[in-house]
C-alpha cells in the first residue's frame, strides 16, 4: 500500500529526514518510534503531501507521490498532532466542514457524520462548540474529521499528546477498531506502550534516520535484548564506570539507571554490589521484561524520553 | 512592584519588533502626517493649477494671464475651451479660466467682462482661494485702468456742451487728478468684473459627505481585511491550515476562497456604511448603482489582496498588527481618507497614487461629485487601477504563501 524509499528532507542546514525507506502492506498498523525531532512528524508530513522529499521516492496505492496529486490526498485520512478544529464551530460543523472538502455531500455526509460521532461518543455533544470540549474530546473530533471519507490510509501523527489516561484507550479502542476493519494505518509516536499495543509493525526512528523495523519479536531478536533492570538511586551514578564494570549497555538519567541485561538475576546481584561499592544508595530495583524501550536503548545508547 | 516594572520593561525590549514598532510608528506618522498638511519646514508647495483659454487673444488677456503666471500659488498652463473644459469634467485639472471674445474690448469699454471660470465639482472649496488669486490679479493688471476709465467716463458727461478744446483741457485736468474711490472700485468687482463662476458638471451630494463617507469606509475597510488575511495566520498557528493542505484542495483554491469571503465581506460592508450615508446623511446613491457596483468591487479586490499580502509577509500576528496599523494610516494619510488629497503639497498627492484609499476616493469622487457615468474613462480608470492592484497583491501573496508553505510543518 505504501512505499517509501530513500526519502531525505532539509530545512535549511538542518537534515530533518536523512534516507528513510520502508513498506506497508494493506490492511497493516504500522508504528514509527522515535524521540522527539527524530523525523516522524516530516515523514507524516511528505506522506501527507504536504511538501515532497528532496529526494527518494514515495507511492501510495501504487501511485508515486507528486507535487500535487488528488487521488492519493483522496485516499488518505490525516489526523495532525495539533487539534486542527475550528474552536468556534460545533462538533458537527467541524466533521460536515472536512467531510465536504473531501466532496462527500448530501445525505452521504450527513449519515456518516451522525455515525462517527455515535462512534467516537459525542453524538450527544454535537452541537457544543469545540471550546466547551475537553482535550479528550478534541482528539476524538479530530479523528472523526479524518474519517468522513472513508480513506484506505489512515495517518495518525501522535494523536494522543496531552490526553487523560481514559481517553487515550478511547483513542486506542477507536484506533484498533479501524485497523480490524481494514484500514492501513501509520501511527507516530514517542510513547513505547502505544506502539507495542496498536503496531504490527514498527520502525524506529532517530536523527532522521529508522535504525530498526519489524514485529516487536524481530526488533528483540535483531538487538538481542532480553530484560531492562532499573535501578533508582538517591545521587546520580557515574554512567561510565557502571557501563565498564557491568559491560553492557548503561544509561543514567538523573538518579535513574537503566541497564540491559541478558540475564538480570545474576546482573541484577552484580548491579547491587557495585553501587554499594561505589556508595550510591538505592531507593527501587525494577525489572523489565525486554520491551521497545530496551530496543531503542540498545539501538541507539539513549533512552526514548531523553 | 518594582520587580513587575522591571519584568514588564524586560519583557517589552525583548520584542524587537516591538520597540521597533513603538518608537518608530509615532515618527513615522508624525512625518507623514506633518508633510502631508504643513509641508517641509513649515513651508507649502500646495499649487492651483489651471487651465487657460484665451478666445479674445488680445493684448489685455496677454497681459491679465501674464499676470496670472507670475502668481505663486498658481500654475498655469494654456489650452483651447474645449479641451480644457474636458480636462476638468475629467478630473485631470481642477479649473478652466476662459476669456471670451471681446474681453479686451470690455475692459476698454468698461462693459461686463466676459470671463468665466469653471471647475472641477470636488474641487469646490479649493476654488473659493482661487477666485481671490484670480481678482487680485485682474485689479493689479487691469483695475486701475478701468477704474480711471469709469471716472473720467463719469467727469466727461458733465463737459456735454463745452467746445472741444475746453473739453480736452478739462479732461486732462481730470486725468492728473483722478483718484479712484473704493466705491468706484467695488462697482467694478460686482458689476464689471464679475467672474462667472460654476462646476463643469453640477454635484447633487455634498462634498463633505462623500469625502467622509469614502475616506472613512476605505480605511476602515482595509483595518478590517487585514484582520480577516490575519485568520490565514490563525489557522496556521492551529494547524487547520496544515489540514486543508494535506486535503485535495490546492493552495490556490484555499486562498482564493479566503480572498472570496474576504472581498464578500468588504462588498457587505462597503455598501452597509453607503445605505447608512443614504438614509442618514442624503447621499444619493440608488440613480448611481452601477458604477458604485462596480467600484466597490474593485475597491474590496484590491483591500482583501492587500489584506492577504500583509499576511503573507508577516510571520505571527503580532507581527501583522504592527505592520498592518502602520500601512494602513500611512496609506489613508498620503491617500486622502482623513483629508481631502487637495489640501496636500502637490509631492505628496502624486505620492498618494500609490496608496488604495487614493484610487478608491476618487472614484467615489467620479460618480458622486463628478457625475461620470459608468463608460466614462476616467472613472474606469480608477477602476482599473483599484484591480490592479489587486492583481498584483494576489499574485505575490500566491507566491509568498506558497513558498512559505513548507514552514508550516
Amino acid at each position: 500500500m505504501i512505499e517509501v524509499k530513500n526519502i531525505t528532507k532539509s530545512y535549511g542546514k538542518t537534515q530533518a529526514v536523512r534516507g528513510i525507506s520502508f513498506s506497508i502492506k494493506d490492511g497493516e498498523c504500522y508504528g514509527l518510534l522515535g524521540p522527539n525531532g527524530a523525523g516522524k512528524s516530516t515523514t507524516i508530513n511528505m506522506l501527507s503531501m504536504l511538501f515532497p522529499p528532496d529526494s527518494g521516492d514515495l507511492a501510495i496505492g501504487g501511485i508515486p507521490i507528486g507535487k500535487t496529486n488528488t487521488q492519493i490526498k483522496s485516499m488518505l485520512g490525516i489526523v495532525p498532532q495539533e487539534i486542527a478544529l475550528y474552536e468556534k464551530f460545533s462538533a458537527w460543523e467541524n466533521v460536515l466542514f472536512w467531510g465536504s472538502i473531501y466532496g462527500v455531500a448530501g445525505k452521504a455526509l450527513t449519515d456518516k457524520a451522525e455515525n462517527l460521532l455515535k462512534w467516537v461518543g459525542l453524538y450527544d455533544r454535537r452541537k457544543d462548540a469545540i471550546t466547551e470540549y475537553s482535550g479528550g474530546m478534541k482528539r476524538r473530533i479530530n479523528i472523526a474529521c479524518a474519517l468522513l471519507h472513508s480513506p484506505k490510509v489512515l495517518l495518525l501523527d501522535e494523536p494522543t499528546v496531552g490526553v487523560d489516561p481514559q481517553s487515550r484507550n478511547l483513542i486506542f479502542e477507536l484506533i484498533q477498531q479501524l485497523n480490524k476493519d481494514g484500514m492501513t494505518i501509520i501511527y507516530t509516536t514517542h510513547y513505547m506502550e502505544e506502539a507495542e499495543k496498536l503496531c504490527n509493525r514498527i520502525g524506529i526512528i532517530d536523527n532522521g534516520l529508522i535504525i530498526a523495523q519489524g514485529t516487536l519479536d524481530e526488533l528483540k531478536t535483531q538487538s538481542q535484548v532480553n530484560d531492562m533492570i532499573i535501578v533508582d538511586c538517591t545521587n546520580t551514578p557515574d554512567e561510565k564506570l557502571l557501563a565498564e564494570k557491568l559491560k553492557t549497555t548503561v544509561v543514567v538519567n538523573e538518579n535513574r539507571v537503566s541497564v540491559l541485561s541478558n540475564d538480570s538475576k545474576k546482573d541484577l546481584t552484580h548491579i547491587v554490589t557495585i553501587c554499594n561499592d561505589a556508595g550510591y544508595e538505592i531507593n527501587r530495583i525494577d525489572i523489565q521484561k525486554g520491551n521497545l524501550e530496551g530496543v531503542f536503548l540498545k539501538m541507539t545508547g539513549k533512552q526514548l524520553r531523553d | 512592584m518594582f520587580k513587575i516594572l522591571q519584568k514588564e520593561l524586560k519583557t517589552f525590549f525583548k520584542d524587537r519588533r516591538a520597540v521597533m514598532l513603538g518608537i518608530l510608528m509615532p515618527i513615522i506618522l508624525i512625518t507623514v502626517f506633518s508633510l502631508a498638511f504643513g509641508g517641509l519646514n513649515g513651508k507649502s508647495d500646495n499649487k492651483i493649477s489651471v487651465l487657460v483659454s484665451d478666445e479674445d487673444k488680445s493684448a489685455t488677456t496677454k497681459l491679465v494671464i501674464a499676470g496670472l503666471d507670475s502668481v505663486k500659488a498658481l500654475e498655469i498652463a494654456t489650452s483651447s475651451t474645449d479641451s480644457a473644459l474636458v480636462l476638468v469634467k475629467a478630473g485631470k485639472y481642477p479649473a478652466a479660466l476662459i476669456f471670451h471674445k471681446g474681453f479686451g474690448d470690455s475692459v476698454k469699454e468698461i462693459k461686463h467682462l466676459p470671463w468665466e471660470l469653471r471647475y472641477d465639482a470636488a474641487q469646490s472649496i479649493e476654488m473659493e482661494m482661487m477666485q481671490q488669486y484670480l481678482m487680485q490679479n485682474l485689479f493689479s493688471s487691469v483695475g486701475k485702468m478701468m477704474s480711471e476709465k469709469m471716472v473720467l467716463r463719469n467727469t466727461q458727461k458733465q463737459f456735454v456742451g463745452m467746445d472741444s478744446l475746453a473739453m480736452l483741457m478739462a479732461t486732462l485736468q481730470v486725468k492728473k487728478s483722478i483718484k479712484t474711490n473704493s466705491a468706484d472700485m467695488d462697482y467694478l468687482q460686482k458689476n464689471i468684473m464679475k467672474l462667472q463662476s460654476e462646476p463643469v458638471e453640477k454635484a447633487k451630494d455634498n462634498q463633505g459627505i462623500i469625502q467622509a463617507v469614502a475616506g472613512t469606509a476605505v480605511m476602515m475597510l482595509l483595518f478590517s481585511l487585514t484582520a480577516m488575511g490575519g485568520r490565514l495566520l490563525e489557522e496556521k498557528e492551529s494547524g487547520t491550515l496544515k489540514r486543508l493542505l494535506c486535503s485535495p484542495l490546492t493552495s490556490n483554491a484555499i486562498l482564493n476562497g479566503k480572498l472570496l469571503s474576504s472581498m464578500v465581506f468588504a462588498v457587505c460592508q462597503l455598501f452597509i456604511m453607503l445605505i447608512y450615508s443614504t438614509i442618514t446623511f442624503g447621499l444619493v446613491l440608488w440613480p448611481k448603482i452601477v458604477p458604485v457596483i462596480l467600484l466597490v468591487v474593485a475597491t474590496a479586490y484590491a483591500c482583501a489582496a492587500f489584506g492577504m499580502f500583509l499576511a503573507s509577509v508577516v510571520k505571527s500576528r503580532e507581527q501583522l498588527q504592527g505592520t498592518s496599523t502602520l500601512c494602513i494610516l500611512i496609506m489613508s494619510a498620503i491617500g486622502g481618507s482623513m483629508v481631502p488629497s487637495f489640501l496636500m503639497p502637490s509631492w505628496m498627492q502624486t505620492v498618494g497614487h500609490l496608496s488604495i484609499n487614493y484610487w478608491s476616493i476618487q472614484g467615489f469622487y467620479d460618480i458622486f461629485w463628478r457625475q461620470l457615468p459608468i463608460n466614462n474613462i476616467v472613472f474606469l480608470e480608477k477602476v482599473g487601477v483599484l484591480t490592479g492592484i489587486g492583481l498584483c497583491f494576489s499574485v505575490v501573496s500566491f507566491g509568498l504563501f506558497r513558498r512559505n508553505i513548507a514552514s508550516m510543518a
